[in-house]
C-alpha cells in the first residue's frame, strides 16, 4: 500500500514548494508563465497517477478530461465578461466527471491492452465531434477573450487575469489536489484500489464490486484533470480540439512515468522534470542544432530512461518497501479469542448441477448438502472436476445447469462478489493474496469487504473492529511475528495461512480451501489441520485436498467425484468400506503405488 | 442506388487497407505480446517509401516490390534495436517506448523529406475511370488496390495454414506461452512476426499513396482505426482483425456520406457497441 512519504521526499517536496511560492518574486513574466504552466500540467498528470500507478488502469485517453475542463470554460464564459471560477471551475469537474461515467462505463468492462486501446479511442472520438463539427469554433478552435474572476455574493475578491494572483491559485490548487488525494488513497477506499491493482480477482472474490470501484476511480480522476484543464484554458485564454489528442495523453502518461507511478508525488516531479527537459531541448542556446530536432532528442532519453529507470525519480527518492515500516498494530498477543458464539455457519445445497465445456462434462449432475458447521472433505483424482465445483460454488463459473442454495435460499444466478457479500469465501489451490501488501493490509482489506459501507472514505468508523478481526485472524493462523512483511517476502507455506486468515477475517461462514496443505510440511500440516477443526465451531468448511491421511482426520462428511460425476457421499467410515470408491479411486492408487 | 454500390466499394477498399494495417498490429499483440503504438509509422514509411521509390522506378508495382523487402528489414532492425528488449515487461513500459518511436519516427521522416504535402502519380494504366452511371464512376486504381490487397490477404492465409511459421503463430494466437515451450527459437520468430508486420502496414501505405496525398502524420489515423479494429475483432484474432475491419470500413464510408459530421464518431460509438456485448471483442479470447 502507499506508504506515507518519505522524509526525504517530505524535504524535496517542501523545497519544491519554498522555490514556486518565490517564483513570482524572483522570476520574470516568462517565468511565472512557465511555472504556472508546470502546475497546471502537474495536477493533471497526479490525477492520471490515481489510474495508472493507484488503480492500475492505464488510461491513454486522459487528456479528453482535460480538454472537456477547458472547452467547459468557453461554454460558460460569458461574452463581455469574465466567468466566475467558483462556478466555473466546479462546473469543468463535474462535466468531466459526468463524461467519465458515461465512457468509463464501458470502458472500464475491458481491462489490460483493451483498455489502452478503448480510451485511446474514445479520446479520438471526442477529438473527431470537436474537430469535425462546428462546436466551439471546430477544427480552428476559440478563444475566451476576459479571463475569470473569483467573486462571492458580487463582490469581485481576485481578477485571474492577474498572472501572480492566477499563479498562486494554480498553486493552491496543486496542492490541495496531491493532499485530497494522498487522503483518498490511503482510505479504505484506497486500499481496495490498490487491492485491485495487483490482484482484481482476488478482490471480487472477497466481495467487493471492483466495476464500481475501477468507475468511480475514472471519474475521480477525470473531474481533477476537468479542474487542470479549465486552469490551462485560463493561461492563454485559447482551446483547440487538438487537446483531446492521444498525443497530450501519451504526453502525460510519459510525465507519469518519468516521476514514477504510484507514488502521487512522482509525477509532479514528472512534470516538472518533463518540462524543463522538454524547454533545454528546444532551446538553441544550449543544444544547438538539436533543438530543431527536440522531439527525437526526446524520445530517445525517454526510451532510455524506461529502460534505464523504469520506477522513475521517485524510485530512488522512496527506495525499496522495506518490511516493518509501520509497526502501528494494536497488541497482537491481546488479541481476543472469540468463543464460538459468533454466529453459525452456512447451509449449502446443490441440486442437478452441471458444467459442459464444449464436448467436455466437467460437472456432471451433482446434488450435495454440505451441513452447517461441519467439515466437509471433497476428494476425487485430477480432472475429477473439484476445482470446477468450487468455482461454481464460489460464482467464479456460471453453471451449465442445476440450481444452488444457501440457507434455503437460492443463489443460482449471483455474481461473484454478490456470493461472496453472502458469507462464502474461498482460498485457490495457487496461492491468491496481494503480494505488495503486508500480512496485515491483507486481513486488513479481507475485512473490509463484509462490512457494512465497504464502500467509504472515512478510517475512522469501522477501523477499530477491522484492527481488531485482521489481528484475530493473524493470531489464529500463527502469523503474529509476521503482521508487518510483505506478503511476497513471506515463505510459501506463510502464504497459504495468509489466505486462510484472510477468508477468516473476511467474516465468512462458509470457507471453501482448495487443497491449502499442498507444499506444506508435516508441523504446518498440523497446525492447518487443527485450526480447520476449530473453525468449524462457527463456519461451514468444504475442504478439498489431496492429503489423504490429512482429509479422512479432519473431515467430518466426505464427497468423492470422479470424472465430474458424484461417486459417493458419506462419513469418512462409510467411504473407507464403499466398494465403488475402493474400486474407482482409492483401487487405482493402490495400484499404481504398487506399480511403483 | 448507384451511390450505395460506390459506398459498398470505398467500404470494402478501405477496409482491405486497414485490415493490412490492422493485421501486424494483432500479430505483433498476439505472438509478441506487445503494444505497438508505433505502427502507424510503418504505414507511414510505406508512404514516404512510396514517394520516393515510384520517382525513381516510374511504377507504383515496381515500388511495392521493392519497398516491402525494405520495409521487412527496417522492422528487423527496429525489434532488434527496441523491441526486443520489451518482452515480458509490462503494458505501461510498452506504451512509453513505442510512444517515444513515434516522437523519433516523426522527426527522422521531417528530416528526410521535409514536411510539406507530396502526391504519388497513378500508373498511366490506370487511370481510367468505370462509368457507373451517367454522373457515377469508379476510379480503377482504388479496384487494382482493391485487389492488391486481396492478393496480399491471400499470401497471408497460405503462410499462415501452410508453412511452419504459420503453425507458430497460430499455436501463439491461441496461447502465447506455448509458443516458447515449443522448442522454437523464439527470438527469431518475433523477429520475423514484428517485421511482417511493419511490411504488412508499409504495404498498405505505399498502394493507398497515390489515392491521397502524402504527408507527415499520415499514419496516425490508421494507427487509431487499427487500435479500433483489433479491439472490435478481439486482440491477437486475425480473423477477426479482417471482420472488424471490413466493418469499420463500411461504416465510415456510409456514414461520410449519410452523416458526414459524425462519421469518424460512428466508427467509436460502433467499437462501444461491440465492447459492451462483448468486452473481448468479436472473435477475442478472454
Amino acid at each position: 500500500m502507499l506508504a506515507r512519504p518519505r522524509l526525504l521526499v517530505i524535504i524535496v517536496l517542501g523545497v519544491l514548494l519554498i522555490a514556486a511560492a518565490l517564483t513570482p518574486m524572483l522570476g520574470g513574466i516568462y517565468a511565472v508563465k512557465f511555472a504556472t504552466r508546470v502546475l497546471v500540467l502537474a495536477i493533471f498528470v497526479v490525477s492520471l497517477d490515481l489510474l495508472i500507478g493507484i488503480t492500475g488502469l492505464v488510461s491513454f485517453g486522459h487528456a479528453m478530461f482535460f480538454a472537456l475542463g477547458a472547452y467547459a470554460l468557453y461554454f460558460i464564459s460569458p461574452e463581455s465578461e469574465g466567468a466566475n471560477a467558483l462556478i466555473a471551475f466546479p462546473a469543468a469537474m463535474l462535466l468531466a466527471g459526468l463524461a467519465a461515467l458515461a465512457i468509463g462505463s464501458v470502458a472500464v468492462l475491458t481491462r489490460g491492452f483493451y483498455f489502452i486501446m478503448v480510451t485511446l479511442a474514445f479520446g479520438q472520438m471526442l477529438f473527431s465531434l470537436f474537430f469535425d463539427t462546428k462546436i466551439a469554433g471546430g477544427s480552428d478552435g476559440a478563444y475566451i477573450y476576459i479571463k475569470p474572476v473569483i467573486s462571492l455574493f458580487g463582490f469581485q475578491l481576485f481578477d485571474l487575469e492577474d498572472r501572480n494572483t492566477f499563479y498562486f491559485v494554480c498553486l493552491a490548487l496543486l496542492v490541495a489536489a496531491y493532499l485530497g488525494l494522498l487522503l483518498l488513497v490511503r482510505s479504505p477506499f484506497g486500499r481496495v484500489l490498490q487491492g485491485i491493482h495487483w490482484n482484481e480477482g482476488r478482490l471480487s472474490a472477497l466481495g467487493f464490486n471492483t466495476y464500481v470501484y475501477k468507475l468511480m476511480s475514472f471519474v475521480i480522476a477525470a473531474a481533477i484533470a476537468g479542474l487542470a484543464g479549465v486552469l490551462y484554458a485560463t493561461i492563454d485564454g485559447f482551446i483547440a480540439p487538438e487537446l483531446f489528442g492521444w498525443r497530450q495523453s501519451g504526453i502525460a502518461i510519459m510525465m507519469v512515468v518519468l516521476g514514477g507511478a504510484g507514488t502521487l508525488f512522482g509525477p509532479i516531479l514528472g512534470a516538472l522534470s518533463f518540462s524543463v527537459l522538454e524547454e533545454i531541448l528546444k532551446t538553441e542556446g544550449f543544444v544547438g542544432p538539436i533543438a530543431s530536432y527536440w522531439s527525437m532528442a526526446l524520445g530517445f532519453i525517454l526510451i532510455a530512461a524506461v529502460l534505464g529507470a523504469p520506477r522513475g525519480i521517485a524510485g530512488w527518492l522512496q527506495g525499496q518497501r522495506g518490511d516493518r515500516e509501520s509497526s502501528s498494530a494494536p497488541g497482537l498477543l491481546a488479541a481476543p479469542k472469540r468463543e464460538g458464539g459468533r454466529g453459525t455457519g452456512k447451509l449449502l445445497e446443490t441440486e442437478g448441477l452441471s458444467k459442459v465445456f464444449g464436448g467436455l462434462i466437467a460437472v456432471q449432475d451433482v446434488t450435495l448438502r454440505f451441513a452447517p458447521n461441519q467439515v466437509h472433505g471433497i476428494i476425487g483424482p485430477n480432472g475429477a472436476g473439484k476445482t470446477t465445483l468450487i468455482n461454481l460454488l464460489t460464482g467464479a463459473m456460471r453453471s451449465s445447469s442445476g440450481r444452488m442454495r444457501l440457507d434455503g435460499e437460492d443463489m443460482t444466478a449471483w455474481s461473484q462478489h454478490a456470493i461472496a457479500q453472502h458469507g462464502i469465501a474461498r482460498s485457490y489451490q495457487r496461492t491468491n493474496i496481494i503480494l505488495p501488501f503486508t500480512a496485515r493490509e491483507n486481513c486488513l482489506i479481507a475485512a473490509q469487504a463484509h462490512h457494512p459501507q465497504a464502500l467509504r472514505f472515512s478510517r475512522r468508523r469501522y477501523a477499530a473492529a477491522e484492527e481488531a478481526e485482521a489481528a484475530y485472524a493473524l493470531n489464529a493462523v500463527g502469523l503474529d511475528a509476521r503482521v508487518d512483511t510483505v506478503a511476497s517476502h513471506l515463505s510459501h507455506g506463510e502464504q497459504r495461512q495468509l489466505e486462510i486468515a484472510m477468508l477468516i477475517a473476511s467474516g465468512a461462514k462458509l470457507l471453501i480451501l482448495d487443497e491449502p496443505l499442498g507444499g506444506m510440511g508435516p508441523e504446518e500440516t498440523g497446525r492447518v489441520t487443527a485450526l480447520l477443526r476449530d473453525l468449524a465451531a462457527n463456519h461451514t468448511v468444504l475442504l478439498v485436498e489431496h492429503d489423504m491421511d490429512a482429509i479422512f482426520a479432519v473431515a467430518d462428511t466426505l464427497t468423492v467425484l470422479v470424472e465430474g460425476r458424484l461417486l459417493a457421499h458419506g462419513t469418512p467410515q462409510e467411504i473407507r468400506r464403499n466398494p465403488e470408491v475402493l474400486k474407482a479411486y482409492l483401487g487405482r492408487f493402490g495400484e499404481t503405488e504398487s506399480a511403483a | 442506388m448507384e451511390l450505395v454500390l460506390i459506398q459498398i466499394l470505398n467500404g470494402l477498399q478501405y477496409g482491405l487497407l486497414i485490415f493490412l494495417a490492422a493485421s501486424g498490429l494483432t500479430l505483433v499483440f498476439g505472438i509478441l505480446g506487445i503494444i505497438n503504438l508505433s505502427h502507424g509509422s510503418f504505414y507511414m514509411l510505406g508512404a514516404y517509401l512510396s514517394l520516393t521509390l515510384t520517382s525513381l522506378t516510374g511504377d507504383i508495382f515496381l515500388t511495392l516490390l521493392l519497398g516491402v523487402p525494405l520495409a521487412f528489414l527496417f522492422g528487423m532492425l527496429v525489434e532488434w534495436l527496441f523491441v526486443r528488449h520489451l518482452y515480458g515487461r509490462d503494458h505501461l513500459q510498452q506504451v512509453l517506448l513505442t510512444f517515444a518511436l513515434i516522437l523519433i519516427f516523426n522527426d527522422l521522416q521531417r528530416m528526410i523529406w521535409g514536411t510539406r504535402p507530396h502526391s504519388v502519380p497513378i500508373p498511366s494504366y490506370l487511370k481510367a475511370s468505370i462509368q457507373l452511371s451517367d454522373v457515377l464512376s469508379y476510379p480503377v486504381y482504388r479496384l487494382a488496390v482493391a485487389g492488391v490487397c486481396v492478393v496480399l490477404v491471400f499470401c497471408m492465409i497460405y503462410v499462415i495454414q501452410y508453412t511452419r511459421i504459420g503453425q507458430m503463430i497460430r499455436a501463439g494466437e491461441s496461447n502465447r506461452e506455448m509458443v516458447e515451450v515449443l522448442g522454437v527459437d523464439s527470438r527469431l520468430l518475433y523477429r520475423f512476426v514484428f517485421a511482417a508486420g511493419v511490411a504488412l502496414a508499409a504495404a498498405a501505405g505505399t498502394i493507398a499513396a497515390p489515392i491521397d496525398s502524402v504527408y507527415p502524420g499520415i499514419g496516425e489515423p490508421v494507427l487509431i482505426t487499427s487500435f479500433v479494429v483489433v479491439v472490435i475483432g478481439g486482440i491477437g484474432s486475425i480473423k477477426g482483425a479482417f471482420f472488424g475491419a471490413l466493418l469499420i470500413g463500411l461504416a465510415d464510408a456510409f456514414g461520410k456520406v449519410f452523416l458526414p459530421e459524425f462519421a469518424s464518431v460512428m466508427v467509436y460509438a460502433l467499437m462501444a457497441a461491440v465492447l459492451v456485448v462483448r468486452p473481448g471483442g468479436l472473435f477475442g479470447r478472454v
